[in-house]
């Protein structure tokens, strides 16, 4: 998949509430999906299609054993946000330094003048 | 191509309307996210808050509902079948691009055709169920009313785009 629609799903499948609560409670370890649904007023279907946008985001991989599913974090996608963010970050420093520069030159010509 | 599979009454749910408008409306306000948004979400409800098609066989199906305590809840699904103005297949048992999915959900295949007749067209919007259990639990959570609510809102809106 192209970089960009990877960064599309990965920024989509954080853009909800409910899904950042799941990955910062996948944070702390695995867990199932009764165990990350119990926080939520939420009928287990419409829970269960937020586990699969971050499913299919990549953010979380999950393991089936017996009848029970088992959801963890998966690292790697988060860096695509993380890389897009500084990346951001980079860009906005060197326009303030160079906005710093800019300003300073305009001092001191008008005190050369 | 367009051969139609056999229901069954017990695991499918169909709802059929005549629409005083013609086929290529019918198409438009099924298959463009903005005419969606119009809609799909039973107004009573809540909206849809996002929506997303590509209408192509392997192409998502997107679209996140908000109801009214602003809870928002995705619907993500692959499009299987797409004949314009004919018929319409998506299902959410796959991902998009027919990635395997996760399906401890409710999943269900959803067949919408059309056929014109007369000046109008005749819609057919059939969701189809793994089993009874599934069926029974869709309608429990409020479905196959929210389904019923939302082909009517469909043919007011078709109709208002003439």
């Amino acid at each position: 998949m192209a970089q960009a629609a990877v960064a599309d799903d990965v920024f989509y499948a954080l853009s909800n509430a409910t899904r950042r609560k799941v990955l910062e409670q996948l944070s702390v370890g695995p867990a199932t999906v009764s165990e990350l649904a119990a926080p939520f007023d939420m009928a287990l279907p419409s829970f269960v299609q937020h586990l699969s946008v971050l499913e299919q985001s990549r953010l979380v991989k999950s393991k089936k054993r017996g009848r029970v599913r088992t959801y963890e974090i998966a690292p790697k996608r988060f860096k695509v946000a993380e890389d897009w963010l500084t990346a951001r970050r980079h860009l906005w420093e060197a326009r303030l330094d160079r906005f710093d520069q800019y300003v300073k030159q305009l001092k001191d010509q008008e005190s050369d003048s | 191509m367009s051969k139609q599979f056999k229901i069954n009454p017990k695991l499918d749910f169909v709802i059929e309307r005549f629409i005083d408008a013609p086929t290529r409306l019918v198409w438009a306000a099924l298959t463009k996210p903005e005419h969606l948004k119009e809609w799909y979400m039973p107004k009573a409800y809540g909206r849809v808050a996002r929506a997303e098609m590509d209408v192509r066989p392997g192409g998502i199906l997107s679209i996140d509902i908000a109801g009214a305590d602003g809870q928002e809840v995705p619907n993500l699904g692959c499009i299987l079948e797409v004949i314009p103005m004919e018929r319409l297949v998506w299902t959410s048992m796959l991902f998009p691009g027919y990635r395997p999915a996760v399906f401890d959900d409710i999943p269900i295949t959803a067949i919408m055709t059309m056929k014109s007749e007369g000046a109008g067209t005749r819609y057919v919007f059939t969701g189809l169920h793994r089993d009874e259990a599934d069926f029974e639990k869709n309608k429990a959570l409020g479905w196959q009313e929210g389904t019923e609510i939302a082909v009517d809102q469909f043919v007011a809106h078709v109709k208002s785009m003439k």
